[in-house]
C-alpha cells in the first residue's frame, strides 16, 4: 500500500497532505523561490522521502511544515496535519504541536544538542512540556527512551553532556527527543548525513524497527537513494524547487520515469570493480540556482532526451492511473540513461618490482600535547600522584604497500581510519614515526631539504573541503599560476598560454581564470583543484576524499574526470575514500583501512567478493541494503586492547583471547590478495555463510 | 578539570613571579636618585654612598630583588622614601578603600551589564536594543574622568546632590559614607557597563542563532524557556572571561577616578608614589594591584572551568 | 570559519555595485575629516594655542572664541583643533607600533606552534597578566614623558591583544588546505607567511586596529590627565581637560569642550570599525 492509495481513496485521510506549497525567500533585493508548487500527502503509518541534491529545495519543505524557516521566508499553499491547515495557526497554537505531534531530527547531531545541558534533561523536556510529566517522571521515561534507541549504559548516557558522546549516540539522543511525545508523524533532514557508513547502518535499522513497533509515520529527506530503499514506502524527487517524480520507491528507484531521477540513479557508481575503460552516466552541467520553470522544463539543459518541445513552456506533472506522477511529457517513451564507455584499454599489469611509491612499515604517532597538560593529577588510592598522561594511539600502525606507475590504489576506511593520516605521510605533508616512504626508488626521510623539490613536483594532492581548499584571495588563474612560476615550468610569456591548458584539461573555460573561488560551484573549485595538481606535471596524485564533499551527480564527473585524466597522463592516485562503491570505480587495486591498520588489501574485484575481512563485510553490507550481520551493542566501541586486533571490539566473528592479545599479520590468500585476521577464511564451517550481495543498481536502468 | 586547576595554579605562579621582576627591574631603572631624594637638603656624595649601602643599592640586583622578594612575602614593604614609614599598613589602609569602590562598581557592572546585554539580544532590532546601542556607543566613547567631570558638576556643583570629592569613614555614619561613594562608583561603573553589555549581547544573539535553540524551539519549548534555559546558559559561558577582562580596565579606572575625586584609594596614592618618585610605596602599589589582577583572573579562570561542561566533564560515555 | 571570512571579503572586494553599510560611509567620513582637519589644524586655528589674552579669559563660547577661552586666555576651539593633531598621532602611531610587532609575533605563533608558539604565548601572557595602566604607567614612570614615548608604551600594551587575534584567526586559516596545498608544492616560509596567510588576516586585523586606535585615544587621555603623557602648555585633550578641573564650577567649558572633541572622535572611529565588520559578515551585530 502506498501514500498514493491514499489519494485514491480520499476516505482514508492521510496524517499529512502537503498542497501546492511554495516557498519564496526574500535574500536582499531579490526573491528566491526555494520551493514551487508541491503537493503530496503521507498516510498513517506510511514513509515519505523526499529525494534531491544541495539547492533542490527539499530541507525548505522541512523547515516550512517544522516552521523553522525564519522571518525572511513566505510561504504560501496549505499543509494540512490531521485534517487541520497548519499554516493558518497561530504561531503559540503551532508551537504547541511541535514537538508533541510532529517530531524533528536534524542533519548535525553535532550542533543540535545543547551544550551545557544534560543529555537526559534534554530528551524530557518536551515530556514535561507537553504531556505535564513532572520532571523526576520525565528524566525517568527518557532513560527508558534511551534503552530503547539500543543504547546499553543509558542511565550513564542521560547523565552526560553532548560532547561526551559520540556522533551516533547523539543522534540516538536526538531520535529519542523528538519520539519522546510519541507523535505520529517524524520528520528527519538528512538525519545521517553527518555520520560514518556502519553508524548510518545502524540509525537506519533503528528507524526501521521504531517504525514497525510504534506505527509512526516518517518524513524522511536525503539526498541518498539507497538510504531511502530501506526505509521509505513512496519517493518524491525534486529538482531546482520543482518536484519531478513521486511515486513508489520501488517503482521510481528501479524505473524511474523522469530523466532526472534516471540520471541520479545511473550517475551512483555500482558496487563492484570496474574496467578502466568504464565511466559512470553522468548529469553534465550543474543545478540552476534560479530556475524559470515558466520558460520550459528546468531540467531541459541538463536532459540527453531533451527536444524542442520541451523548452517551450511549463511542464506539467502527469498523473498515472496507479497515482505515480512525472513531470516529463515524454516519460512513457524513454530509454534508460545513456552510458559512457571509452574505447576498452587492456587491463595493465602491474609489477610490483618496479614501484613509484613504496611504503614499509610505516607508522604515525601524534604526540601528546606537550606542556603542563600532559601532567594528569590523580587521587587515587588516597595520595596525590602526578604522572604524564599514556601517549596516543598511533594513527598510522604498521602499514606496507606499494602503487605501480599508472596504478590506482584506493583506500577506504571510516572517519578517524587514519587514512588521511597516511595520505599525508606519503607526500611528506607530515613525518612518519617509523618505517620509510620512498618514492621512485628514494627514502623520502633521509632527503636533505632542497632535494624535496623534485620530489613535490612529481606527487601532488586534491583535497576533500572544496570550501577551503583554494585560498580565497587567489583568483583562478593566480592559483594556477604558482606552480607553474616556482617550477618554472614554463617562461612568463607563456604561462598565460599553460592556465589555459590546465583549464581545458578539467573542463572549464578559459573565462575562468578571473574568477575567485567563491564565484565557483563546489564541483568547478573541485576541478580547479585538480588543475592545481596537475600544474606541476605530477606523476603521483594522492586524492584524499575529493568527491565525498559533493553531491551525487558532480560526483560522478569528477570521478570520470579523474579516470580521463588517469589514462592521458599515466597517472597513478592513492584514491582516499569512505565510499567504497566511489573507491570501486577508480581503482585497480583496494586496500580496507580500519583505525591505523590495514586489514585487507587486493585487485578491486578480489576486495569485493568474498572471502572478506570482517570489517570490509560490514562495510559491503551497510553499502548495500542487507540486513548485516549483528553487532555488538550501540556505542560501545571500546578501545583496542594494546596489542590485539584492532577490529576485535566490534568483530562479530571474534575468536576470543587471540583476537584480543595478538594483532594479525596481513595474510596472503593469493598473489595480489592479503587479509589481516585470524580467522580461517578458506572453507570453514564455523564461519557464517560468505557474503554474497545481490547488487539491485547494478539492473538495468 | 583537575589537570585544569593544576596547569592554570601553576600558570599563575610562574606569571606572578615574572611579573614581580619586571616590576623589581623597572623601577630600579629610575634614573632618579633615590638616596640623594631621601637626603634631601643633607646630600652630599658621601652621605649618598653611605646611605646606598645601608638601603643594599650597592649590592648586584638578583640579590637586592631576593630581599626586597622576600620581605614582601613576609608582608614587609619597605619605608616609604617619603613619608618615612612604613608603607604596609598605609598601603593596606588605601587597599580597602578602593575595595569598596571595585567591589560595588563590579557589583553593579555584573548584574546589570549581563541583564541588558541578555534584553538587547533578545529584543534584536527593537528598541531596547537600539538604546542599548546608543548607551554603549556613549559609554565607550568617552573615559572615565570625563564621566567623572560630567558628574560633579552636574550632581556636585549644579544641584549640590552629592559631595564631589572625599571619603567618609563608615563609623561616622552610613549616609555620608554612601554618598562620598556613589559618585566615583557610577564613573566607573558606566564605562565598564557598556563594555559588558555590547560582549553579553553578540554572545547572547550567538546563542539565539544556534541550532540547538531552533531545534529546542522545533520540540515545541516556549520562547521564555527557550531564551532562559537554553540560550542564557551559553550565552553566560564566555560573560565570564569578559568580567575578568573589565576587571584589569576597572583597576585603570580606579587610579583615574579616584584622581578625579580625590578619594585616597590605593590608585590614587600610586599616582602620588609615581610623580614623587617614591620606589617602595611605587613597588608595593604595582605589585598589590597587579596580584589582585592575576588573582581576579585566575577565579574566572576556575569559575569558567566549573561553568562550561566541557571542562568539568572532559573524557567521553560510550 | 576564518576561511569563509576570507572568501566573504574577497567577495566584495569584487563585486564593484556594493552597498557600503551606513556605520561605515558616517564614521568614514567624520574620520576623513577630522585627519584633514588635523593635518591642516595650524592654518585653519583662529589663534595659535598657546597665545594668551589676558583680558578674555574665562570667556564662555561666543563669535570670536568659538568654545571659549581657559585660564590663561587662550582659544579653546584653536586648542581643541591643535589637540586633534596630538591625539589622532598617538592613536595612529601606538596601533601602527603594536601591529608591526604584534602581527608577525601571531603569524609566527600560528604557523609554527609547537615550542615557539608556546614560548611566544607565554610571554604574551605576562604582559596581558598586567592591568593595562600598570604596564604604561610602569614605562612611563621610568623615563620623561613625551607624546613618542607614550605612543611607545601604548603600543607595546596593545601587542598583546593584536598578536593573539592574530594567531588565533592564523590556526583557524591554517585548518585550510589551501596551506596545506602550498607546502605540497614545497613553498618557503615567507611565501607561506606574505602570500597566502597574510592577505587572508587582513580583514580582521583592519577591525582590531580601529578598536585599538580608539583604546589608545582614550588611554592617552588618561594618562594626560593624570600628567604622564604629553606636557603643558601642549594643547592635549587629556591635558586641558583635567587643566580645567578646577574650574568646573565657574567655566565648565574648558574641561566640556575636549570631552566632547573625544567623543566625536572615538564615535567615528568606532564606527568605521563597526562598519568595517558588518562588511566582513554582514549576520554579526545585527
Amino acid at each position: 500500500m502506498s501514500a498514493m492509495s491514499a489519494l485514491a481513496s480520499p476516505s482514508a485521510e492521510p496524517l499529512l497532505e502537503i498542497r501546492n506549497l511554495t516557498i519564496r525567500y526574500r535574500e536582499d533585493d531579490r526573491q528566491v523561490t526555494a520551493a514551487r508548487d508541491i503537493s503530496f500527502a503521507l498516510r498513517r503509518g506510511g514513509s515519505l522521502a523526499i529525494v534531491g541534491e544541495s539547492g533542490s529545495g527539499k530541507s525548505s519543505v522541512a523547515g516550512a511544515i517544522l516552521d523553522f524557516l525564519g522571518p525572511t521566508a513566505e510561504v504560501t499553499g496549505s499543509m494540512l496535519f490531521e485534517g487541520q491547515d497548519i499554516a493558518g495557526l497561530a504561531p503559540a497554537q503551532r508551537r504547541q504541536m511541535l514537538g508533541w505531534r510532529i517530531g524533528a531530527v536534524f542533519q548535525d547531531p553535532f550542533t543540535a544538542l545543547n551544550p551545557a545541558l544534560r543529555v537526559g534533561r534534554q530528551i524530557a523536556e518536551p515530556m514535561v512540556q507537553h504531556l505535564g510529566l513532572p520532571l523526576p517522571e520525565a528524566l525517568a521515561r527518557a532513560e527508558l527512551a534511551l534503552r530503547e534507541m539500543g543504547i546499553d549504559r543509558a542511565a550513564e548516557v542521560a547523565r552526560a553532556f553532548p560532547h561526551q558522546l559520540s556522533g551516533g549516540m547523539k543522534q540516538r539522543a536526538l531520535i529519542a527527543a523528538a519520539l519522546a511525545c510519541e507523535p505520529p508523524l517524524l520528520i528527519l533532514d538528512e538525519p545521517t548525513t553527518a555520520l560514518d557508513v556502519t553508524v548510518e547502518a545502524q540509525i537506519l535499522r533503528l528507524l526501521s524497527r521504531l517504525r514497525r513497533e510504534k506505527g509512526v509515520s516518517l518524513l524522511f529527506i536525503s539526498h541518498n537513494l539507497s538510504v531511502v530503499r530501506r526505509l521509505c514506502d513512496d519517493v518524491a524527487v525534486m529538482y531546482a524547487s520543482q518536484l519531478v517524480e513521486l511515486g513508489e520507491v520501488h517503482r521510481v528507484l528501479e524505473r524511474p520515469a523522469h530523466p532526472y531521477s534516471k540520471g541520479l540513479l545511473a550517475s551512483r557508481p555500482p558496487l563492484a570493480a570496474a574496467s578502466r575503460g568504464s565511466r559512470l552516466a553522468a548529469i553534465a552541467g550543474q543545478m540552476p540556482t534560479t530556475a524559470e520553470p515558466d520558460a520550459g522544463c528546468v531540467f531541459a539543459p541538463r536532459c540527453p532526451f531533451h527536444e524542442p518541445r520541451c523548452s517551450t513552456g511549463p511542464q506539467l506533472l502527469t498523473i498515472t492511473p496507479d497515482g505515480h506522477r512525472v513531470r516529463c511529457w515524454k516519460a512513457d517513451a524513454l530509454g534508460p540513461w545513456p552510458r559512457q564507455q571509452v574505447a576498452a584499454a587492456a587491463a595493465p599489469v602491474f609489477h610490483r618490482g618496479d614501484a613509484l611509491v613504496n611504503v614499509t612499515q610505516v607508522s604515525k604517532t601524534f604526540d601528546r600535547s606537550g606542556g603542563l597538560t600532559a601532567w594528569r593529577l590523580s587521587v587515587a588510592g588516597g595520595r596525590p600522584l602526578l604522572y604524564r598522561s599514556p601517549k596516543r594511539v598511533p594513527a598510522v600502525n604498521d602499514v606496507s604497500f606499494s602503487i605501480s606507475p599508472g596504478e590506482v590504489l584506493g583506500l577506504v576506511g571510516e572517519s578517524g581510519c587514519g587514512k588521511s593520516t597516511l595520505g599525508r605521510l606519503l607526500l611528506q605533508l607530515l613525518r612518519q614515526s617509523g618505517g620509510s616512504v620512498e618514492f621512485d626508488g628514494a627514502d623520502l626521510a633521509r632527503l636533505p631539504a632542497q632535494a624535496l623539490s623534485p620530489f613535490r613536483k612529481q606527487a601532488q594532492i586534491v583535497f576533500q573541503n572544496v570550501g577551503s581548499s583554494l585560498n580565497p584571495r587567489l583568483s583562478v588563474g593566480e592559483a594556477l599560476d604558482r606552480p607553474l612560476a616556482l617550477f618554472r615550468l614554463a617562461k612568463p610569456g607563456d604561462r598565460t598560454k599553460r592556465v589555459e591548458a590546465l583549464l581545458d584539461m578539467v573542463r572549464l573555460p578559459a573565462a575562468y581564470r578571473k574568477r575567485f573561488p567563491h564565484q565557483l560551484s563546489g564541483g568547478e573549485r573541485q576541478r580547479v583543484a585538480i588543475a592545481r595538481a596537475l600544474a606541476t606535471e605530477p606523476r603521483f596524485i594522492v586524492c584524499d576524499e575529493p568527491v565525498s564533499a559533493l553531491d551525487v551527480s558532480v560526483q560522478a564527473t569528477i570521478v570520470n574526470l579523474l579516470a580521463d585524466l588517469r589514462d592521458a597522463f599515466g597517472l597513478s592516485y592513492l584514491f582516499i575514500s569512505h565510499d567504497l562503491a566511489v573507491v570501486a570505480q577508480l581503482s585497480d587495486r583496494i586496500a580496507v583501512m580500519y583505525r591505523g591498520r590495514i586489514c585487507e588489501i587486493g585487485t578491486a574485484a578480489e576486495v569485493l567478493a568474498p572471502p572478506h575481512h570482517p570489517y570490509t563485510q560490514m562495510l559491503l553490507a551497510s553499502a548495500a541494503d542487507d540486513e548485516p550481520a549483528p553487532e555488538p551493542a550501540a556505542g560501545m566501541i571500546a578501545a583496542a586492547t594494546p596489542g590485539g586486533c584492532v577490529f576485535a571490539a566490534r568483530c562479530p566473528y571474534t575468536l576470543g583471547a587471540v583476537c584480543d592479545t595478538t594483532s594479525p599479520p596481513l595474510r596472503p590468500l593469493t598473489a595480489s590478495h592479503a587479509i589481516a585476521c585470524h580467522l580461517d577464511i578458506l572453507p570453514n564451517a564455523a564461519v557464517p555463510p560468505v557474503f554474497v550481495h545481490p547488487d539491485p543498481q547494478r539492473a538495468a536502468i | 578539570m583537575a589537570a585544569y586547576v593544576a596547569q592554570r595554579l601553576g600558570a599563575v605562579m610562574v606569571i606572578m613571579v615574572a611579573m614581580s621582576v619586571l616590576v623589581f627591574l623597572a623601577t630600579h631603572a629610575l634614573p632618579s636618585n633615590a638616596a640623594a631624594l631621601i637626603l634631601g637638603q643633607y646630600s652630599t656624595p658621601e652621605t649618598q654612598a653611605a646611605l646606598e649601602h645601608k638601603l643594599g643599592f650597592d649590592l648586584p640586583l638578583p640579590v637586592q630583588y631576593w630581599r626586597w622578594a622576600s620581605h614582601m612575602l613576609q608582608g614587609d614593604m619597605g619605608q616609604s622614601f617619603e613619608m618615612e614609614r612604613p608603607v604596609a599598613p598605609i598601603l593596606w589602609d588605601a587597599f580597602g578603600r578602593s575595595a569598596i569602590l571595585a567591589v560595588g562598581s563590579m557589583a553593579v557592572v555584573s548584574t546589570l551589564g549581563l541583564a541588558l546585554g541578555v534584553i538587547a539580544a533578545v529584543w534584536r532590532g527593537r528598541w531596547p536594543d537600539h538604546a542599548a546601542s546608543i548607551f554603549t556607543y556613549f559609554g565607550v566613547s568617552l573615559p572615565e574622568f570625563y564621566w567623572g567631570l560630567v558628574f560633579i558638576l552636574l550632581f556636585g556643583s549644579t544641584f549640590h546632590l552629592l559631595p564631589s570629592s572625599g571619603y567618609a569613614n563608615l563609623s561616622d555614619g552610613l549616609g555620608g559614607f554612601i554618598a562620598h561613594l556613589v559618585l566615583p562608583v557610577a564613573t566607573l561603573t558606566l564605562t565598564l557597563l557598556a563594555h559588558v553589555t555590547r560582549l553579553t549581547r553578540s554572545s547572547m544573539m550567538e546563542a539565539l542563532d544556534s541550532m540547538y535553540v531552533k531545534v529546542a524551539r522545533a520540540r515545541g519549548l516556549p520562547e521564555r524557556l527557550v531564551i532562559l534555559r537554553h540560550a542564557l546558559r551559553n550565552a553566560l559561558i564566555p560573560s565570564i572571561t569578559v568580567l575578568a577582562q573589565d576587571f584589569g580596565f576597572l583597576i585603570g579606572g580606579i587610579v583615574a577616578v579616584e584622581t578625579v575625586f580625590a578619594y585616597p584609594g590605593l590608585g590614587r596614592m600610586l599616582v602620588g608614589s609615581l610623580e614623587r618618585q617614591d620606589l617602595p610605596m611605587m613597588q608595593a602599589a604595582i605589585l598589590v594591584l597587579t596580584g589582585v589582577y592575576c588573582l581576579a583572573n585566575l577565579a574566572a579562570d576556575l569559575l569558567y572551568g566549573v561553568v562550561n561542561p566541557r571542562i568539568r566533564y572532559g573524557g567521553s560515555v560510550g | 570559519m576564518a576561511v569563509r571570512l576570507a572568501e566573504l571579503t574577497a567577495a566584495q572586494f569584487i563585486r564593484r555595485r556594493r552597498r557600503l553599510p551606513t556605520s561605515l560611509v558616517v564614521g568614514g567620513t567624520i574620520v576623513a575629516t577630522l585627519i584633514v582637519t588635523a593635518a591642516l589644524a595650524q592654518w585653519i586655528a583662529p589663534y595659535p594655542y598657546d597665545e594668551m589674552h589676558v583680558r578674555d579669559r574665562f570667556q564662555p563660547p561666543n563669535l570670536h572664541y568659538l568654545a571659549g577661552t581657559d585660564e590663561y586666555g587662550r582659544d579653546v576651539f584653536s586648542r581643541l583643533l591643535i589637540g586633534s593633531q596630538l591625539s589622532l598621532a598617538l592613536g595612529a602611531t601606538a596601533t601602527l607600533i603594536s601591529m608591526a610587532v604584534g602581527v608577525p609575533l601571531g603569524l609566527i605563533a600560528g604557523y609554527r606552534r609547537g615550542v615557539t608558539d608556546e614560548a611566544i604565548m607565554r610571554v604574551l601572557d605576562v604582559m596581558l597578566a598586567f592591568p593595562p595602566i600598570m604596564l604604561v604607567l610602569l614605562i612611563l614612570a621610568v623615563t620623561p614623558p613625551s607624546l613618542l614615548k607614550t605612543a611607545i608604551a601604548i603600543g607595546v600594551l596593545a601587542v598583546a591583544p593584536i598578536a593573539r587575534v592574530t594567531r588565533s584567526v592564523t590556526l583557524d586559516l591554517m585548518s585550510g588546505e589551501f596551506m596545506e596545498a602550498a607546502r605540497a608544492r614545497g613553498e618557503r616560509l615567507h611565501y607561506m607567511l606574505l602570500r597566502e596567510l597574510l592577505p587572508n588576516v587582513w580583514p580582521v586585523l583592519m577591525v582590531e586596529a580601529s578598536l585599538r586606535v580608539v583604546f589608545a585615544v582614550l588611554l592617552g587621555a588618561v594618562l594626560s590627565f593624570l600628567g604622564f603623557g604629553v606636557q603643558p602648555p601642549a594643547a592635549d585633550w587629556g591635558l586641558m581637560i583635567s587643566n580645567g578641573r578646577a574650574f568646573v564650577d565657574t567655566a565648565p567649558w574648558i574641561s566640556l569642550a575636549p570631552g566632547i572633541a573625544m567623543s566625536i572622535t572615538v564615535i567615528a572611529i568606532s564606527l568605521v570599525g563597526d562598519g568595517l565588520r558588518e562588511v566582513l559578515d554582514p549576520k554579526v551585530g545585527r
